[in-house]
């Protein structure tokens, strides 16, 4: 699977979802038009990734520091996808929660995903 | 003379804590750079943290809400219109958004919006939950977005969130103005 990578603009991530070392990052912020549209080939290529794989680690660094409510539940299906691999292939997938100290609404969405999504490992990191 | 009448104008808004205001055509460029001067501004004003990240989020839900359901501007070709105001009165921020929607939808928004305006902070909180882990967009094929909105701006806005639809004054077999609002 080639990797993804996808530059920054000012309503759209910095994608870089390296597949060749399990290693996806997402930065910045997300609020495009059509959130559902923007983002279904990245979760298309993640899905048919995940199904590639037996039990590989991934890293997923969650980096963004805001995104709108279409981009949110995006997210949310990514996060399932990557569960589902969890649950198949147990203690597979990190999720490094990066989230400024005092962001209470990224802060707060990254206790949902953690208590929604119990396959994930779960790992708060402050940005400094 | 209309540089006086212009003049009024900065200067009442200046008075009444206007930090941004904006009324026309509308499109995600106008958006992102209309974002931009936002942030800035906050920037200027100090505001920081929390507060600045709930209000720019309002802000975003409350345009984006705006170009994605309101009907093509009447005598245009496909062109959306709104206006945005944001400012701050007794320390607290607002944030209103006035649109055109189809009077058709006017039900459909009532029923939407009414049942947040009934709930407390806990009652919202669980709304959006419920509704993020929602797979399926509903039966409701109007909606663009993932019905998360109104909630995401219920769950921001310190007082509970307001709006009024209106008539259109010269469209009003077809169009009603929606008006929304938020406090930060």
């Amino acid at each position: 699977m080639t990797d993804i990578y996808i530059p920054a603009t000012s309503d759209t991530p910095e994608i870089n979802f390296k597949f060749s070392s399990n290693t996806l990052s997402m930065s910045g912020e997300a609020y495009p038009e059509n959130g559902v549209e923007f983002f279904r080939p990245i979760l298309r290529q993640l899905q048919s990734h995940l199904k590639s794989l037996n039990g590989d680690a991934v890293e997923f660094n969650f980096k963004l520091t805001y995104f709108n409510s279409v981009s949110t539940k995006v997210f949310y299906s990514m996060f399932e996808l990557l569960n589902e691999y969890a649950k198949a292939h147990p203690n597979s997938v990190l999720l490094n929660w990066h989230h400024d100290e005092d962001d209470d609404t990224i802060l707060e969405l990254g206790q949902d995903v953690q208590e929604d999504f119990t396959w994930i490992d779960f790992n708060a990191v402050v940005l400094a | 003379m209309l540089i006086d009448l212009f003049t009024v104008f900065r200067e009442e808004a200046d008075a009444n804590g206007i930090v941004f205001y904006y009324s026309g055509i509308l499109s995600q460029n106008v958006i992102t750079t209309m974002s931009d001067s936002l942030k800035q501004k906050l920037q200027i004003q100090d505001e920081k943290g929390a507060r600045s990240r709930k209000l720019f989020s309002t802000f975003i839900e409350m345009i984006q809400n705006a170009l994605h359901y309101s009907p093509r501007a009447p005598g245009s070709d496909d062109t959306k219109e709104g206006s945005i105001i944001v400012g701050k009165k007794d320390d607290k921020y607002f944030v209103i958004c006035a649109n055109f929607i189809q009077k058709q939808h006017e039900a459909r928004i009532r029923e939407k919006i009414d049942p947040i305006l009934e709930m407390s902070a806990d009652e919202i909180r669980q709304a959006y939950r419920t509704q993020l882990k929602n797979d399926r967009h509903s039966s409701d094929t109007i909606s663009k977005g993932a019905g998360l909105g109104f909630l995401t701006l219920a769950r921001d806005s310190v007082e509970p969130i307001q709006y009024a639809i209106r008539e259109a004054v010269g469209f009003e077999n077809e169009l009603s103005c929606f008006y929304l609002k938020a406090t930060i």
